[in-house]
């Protein structure tokens, strides 16, 4: 993961202000809007096997190629509920890593040699068994020269891999790599069956996973049916209907007039609808959404970290979330929650306007003009928010609000900004601060020698500690500002249970959704 | 009149191309690419060399015009940047939507805002005609938007009589359900559309209502009801038929907006997540699709006025006049 993707392309959409709730490290205020925690399931003979499951969703994606598209809003649709690697997470266990297509692994004492065993009885959805060599095949795919497949480089420490019988894979690794695991989790490490031909996947399907593609009608729908055929726990209902409704007001009015079971990523200033109406209940999840404001550290003066500290320290940020509806926490630094490495780092530049207008003139920097560039997608209050901050602390911000595409071109390829606001959605992503070409413009040589020793680290201990050092680096040299990680809100019609509740905009487990009778 | 016809067609043919230069053109003054949209944030600028490559996005903008030019004489508007599908049929399946919106719009608008407008000319004088006339003002003054959200509110939400957004996802296979989530995008579109049409239908009857040829024709027997009908009617009708084709391209940029509202799968929010996708082949497309209607219009609007009124005949140039 030299080069961890972040697949916000999507979930910002998604995520939007979904705020209820402040408080730290995602643990829940009393008294916020949300549940917790859902009802038991009830029993699989209380269920309508034969139902049909209607989940609204934000973002459509533009194709439904893992292969060639990048952004969370294909993975959302097709990672565990129709394709499936080697490994997944699960996202109601703090995206622990868990066994799929393989029930587990050994690592070699070196840590060079992972050995995999497949799954007994899995097929593909055309019948034929998912062998050791479909599993060798699809990896040496991703590793291919010239390969494009999206974060094909969070597998480049693999040296090979094989199947030496038709249940068993062995990877082997060039050097440590304390993130392989969670690669194989993600698109990279899907398994399809030997010879499949990339570019027809948008119009055919061959997984493995509990629901098959049914159908997408652009603009509107995706419908998944469920795989009879499937080993494990089979999918709770016949059919699932994904409609893509980005409107927040619209999405209410599908969920509360009954056209939706499930609505995902609901806003939080308009739960009114549902609060208090035992028809609904409402589910506060975690996600690792990080709206990170990024401060381009290669242009001057923004390229002194005094400047970066003062824009941070004009930041109230606790303000911010109650603004937004409040369904989001303060982060403080690079790495979410329930990322390894996480720490509460709040408390690096806490809210002071005048402390940051000294800290301004004491770098010598005055009537300082900046410009902030922020997708059109995000709520605008959150610009308003800043200007109005960083005017007590002396600086002009103009904001301009523009297209995600216009922002992927001018911001994310062209460098061409002051500052950037954007929902880094992607879990495991702190390399970015390890990469010195990456868009934020921050180097740090102690910095990449830890992410360095993070990754070829012997055990686990060592390298969340590692990691942990990092985060408090990055946040000590002002690299960017981490303004609150989000919440985010799922309503549920009574009568549906096992509704995905964390990190919805980037997995979305479909199987457990029950319908009862 | 052939004569007429062909010279029309052959200026709505050179319009349709001058259009495509334009659409084509303009769209690559847009920053990012498709190639942008399918890299997203994980690719770096080597991965997104190659995928314009792949895209042939790095083809001289000629090149890239010639061959998309070539192929729209057959029908075949390309394929879509980012999955390969193909344009022709994708807006085939998005005109089943905003066909009907559309055209049951103009019929709805028609059907009450002719009778009202000539009920509020006539009966110029009396309240209900002044009822009418400020009506069709708030109907003018009001957003499409803030009617399509108020009609939900009244209509689905409160009243769940009708479904508050969105179109079946098997489409017309269920007629009846098709039918029913088009009801209250078409009567939003009607109103705001039917109130402008309204002020016209008024204004042109009001017009013929003093001309000479009324007077006599009154004065020759007829009820004033009668001469209106028999006379004034065909007059009345020239300046609200070239007011009608401005309207369909009024109804058609109200169409996207209420296809945002109702969260409808029509051509216009096609074009919307297409240009932000940057999906340009297929933003090509959709333009001139919405071109071809709009020229298209006009154009059986010019032969209706000159079957309509003789006298347009006479003029020598006549595809200036008309």
């Amino acid at each position: 993961m030299r080069r961890s993707a972040l697949r916000i392309a999507a979930a910002l959409a998604l995520a939007g202000p979904v705020l209820a709730a402040c408080g730290s490290g995602g643990t829940p205020t009393p008294g916020a809007t949300g549940a917790d925690t859902q009802p038991p399931a009830p029993a699989d003979s209380a269920l309508d096997p034969n139902a049909t499951a209607k989940v609204r969703l934000v973002l459509e994606p533009t194709s439904l190629n893992l292969t060639t598209t990048a952004g969370v809003a294909v993975e959302q649709v097709l990672l565990d509920n129709v394709y499936q690697g080697l490994l997944r997470v699960d996202t109601n266990a703090d995206n622990k890593i868990v066994p799929a297509l393989a029930t587990g692994f050994e690592t070699s004492a070196d840590g060079l040699t992972h050995t995999f065993h497949l799954t007994p009885g899995a097929t593909f959805h055309d019948g034929s068994p998912v062998t050791a060599e479909d599993a060798a095949w699809s990896l040496q795919q991703v590793l291919a020269p010239g390969s494009k497949q999206p974060n094909a480089k969070s597998l480049a420490t693999i040296a090979n891999v094989a199947a030496p019988d038709q249940a068993t894979v062995v990877i082997t690794l060039k050097q440590r790599d304390t993130n392989l695991t969670w690669a194989l989790t993600q698109r990279v490490g899907v398994v399809y069956k030997k010879g499949t031909d990339f570019t027809k996947l948008d119009a055919a399907e061959n997984g493995t996973g509990p629901f098959k593609l049914d159908g997408w009608q652009r603009g509107s729908a995706i419908t998944l049916v469920r795989n009879d055929a499937y080993q494990g726990a089979k999918a709770k209902v016949a059919k699932v209907v994904l409609s893509y409704i980005p409107d927040r007001n619209a999405a209410n009015n599908a969920q509360a007039t009954g056209q939706t079971d499930i609505e995902t990523a609901a806003e939080a200033t308009l739960l009114q609808p549902f609060t208090g109406n035992d028809k609904f209940t409402v589910l506060r999840g975690t996600t690792t959404d990080k709206y990170t404001l990024a401060i381009n550290n290669a242009k001057a003066p923004l390229n002194n970290p005094a400047v970066r500290h003062a824009i941070r320290r004009a930041i109230d940020k606790d303000a911010l979330i109650k603004t937004l509806g409040g369904a989001g926490v303060r982060l403080g630094g690079p790495i979410p929650t329930s990322d390894p490495g996480f720490q509460d780092l709040a408390a690096i530049d806490p809210h002071d306007a005048a402390a940051a207008r000294k800290t301004l003139a004491d770098a010598g920097v005055d009537n300082l003009k900046l410009t902030l560039k922020i997708p059109n997608i995000y709520p605008a209050a959150i610009g308003d928010v800043l200007v109005a901050d960083l005017k007590e602390a002396g600086i002009e911000l103009t904001v301009k609000q523009q297209e995600f595409t216009a922002w992927l071109s001018e911001v994310y390829t062209a460098r061409d900004y002051d500052l950037s606001l954007v929902n880094h959605a992607e879990p495991h992503d702190i390399a970015n601060f390890a990469t010195p070409g990456y868009y934020f413009g921050y180097d740090n040589a102690q910095v990449r020698d830890w992410y360095a020793q993070a990754v070829a680290a012997p055990d686990e201990r060592t390298r969340t500690d590692l990691l942990t050092r990092i985060g408090r680096r990055v946040t000590e040299d002002a690299a960017a500002d981490w303004l609150f990680q989000a919440q985010t809100l799922t309503v549920v019609r009574k009568g549906v249970s096992g509704a995905p509740q964390h990190h919805t905009s980037s997995r979305l487990d479909l199987a457990t959704i029950g319908i009862t009778k | 009149m052939t004569v007429f016809v062909a010279r029309r067609l052959a200026l709505l043919a050179l319009s349709l191309l001058g259009a495509s230069v334009l659409t084509f053109a303009l769209l690559r003054l847009l920053p990012g690419d498709a190639a942008t949209s399918v890299g997203g944030i994980t690719a770096d600028s080597a991965q997104l060399r190659a995928i314009r490559h792949d895209l042939g996005l790095d083809r001289p903008l000629l090149v890239q015009y010639w061959t998309w030019l070539t192929d729209v004489p057959t029908g075949d508007l390309g394929n879509s940047q980012l999955n390969g599908s193909s344009v022709t049929d994708e807006l085939g399946e998005k005109l089943r939507v905003t066909g009907p919106l559309v055209l049951g719009a103009l019929l709805l608008a028609l059907a009450f805002a002719v009778p009202l407008g000539m009920l509020a000319a006539v009966r110029r004088e009396r309240r209900d005609a002044t009822v009418i006339s400020v009506a069709s003002q708030l109907g003018i003054a009001l957003p499409t938007l803030w009617v399509g959200l108020l009609l939900i509110l009244l209509f689905a939400v409160q009243t769940p009589l009708l479904p508050a957004q969105g179109f079946p996802v098997d489409g017309w296979a269920d007629p009846g359900e098709a039918v029913r989530s088009l009801v209250l995008p078409t009567l939003t579109l009607a109103l705001s559309e039917g109130a402008v049409l309204l002020r016209f239908v008024r204004s042109a009857t009001l017009d013929v209502l003093h001309r000479d040829y009324l007077r006599t024709a009154r004065a020759a027997g007829r009820t004033r009801t009668g001469a209106l009908l028999r006379h004034g009617v065909r007059n009345a009708a020239g300046p609200v038929l070239s007011m009608l084709g401005v309207q369909v391209a009024a109804l058609l940029v109200g169409a996207i907006v209420v296809e945002k509202v109702f969260t409808l799968p029509g051509v216009g929010s096609m074009l919307v997540a297409d240009v932000g996708n940057r999906d340009l082949v297929k933003v090509q497309g959709e333009v001139m699709l919405l071109v071809a209607i709009v020229l298209f219009v006009g154009f059986l609007v010019d032969v209706a006025q000159r079957l309509i009124d003789p006298r347009l005949a006479d003029v020598r140039r006549p595809e200036v006049s008309a």
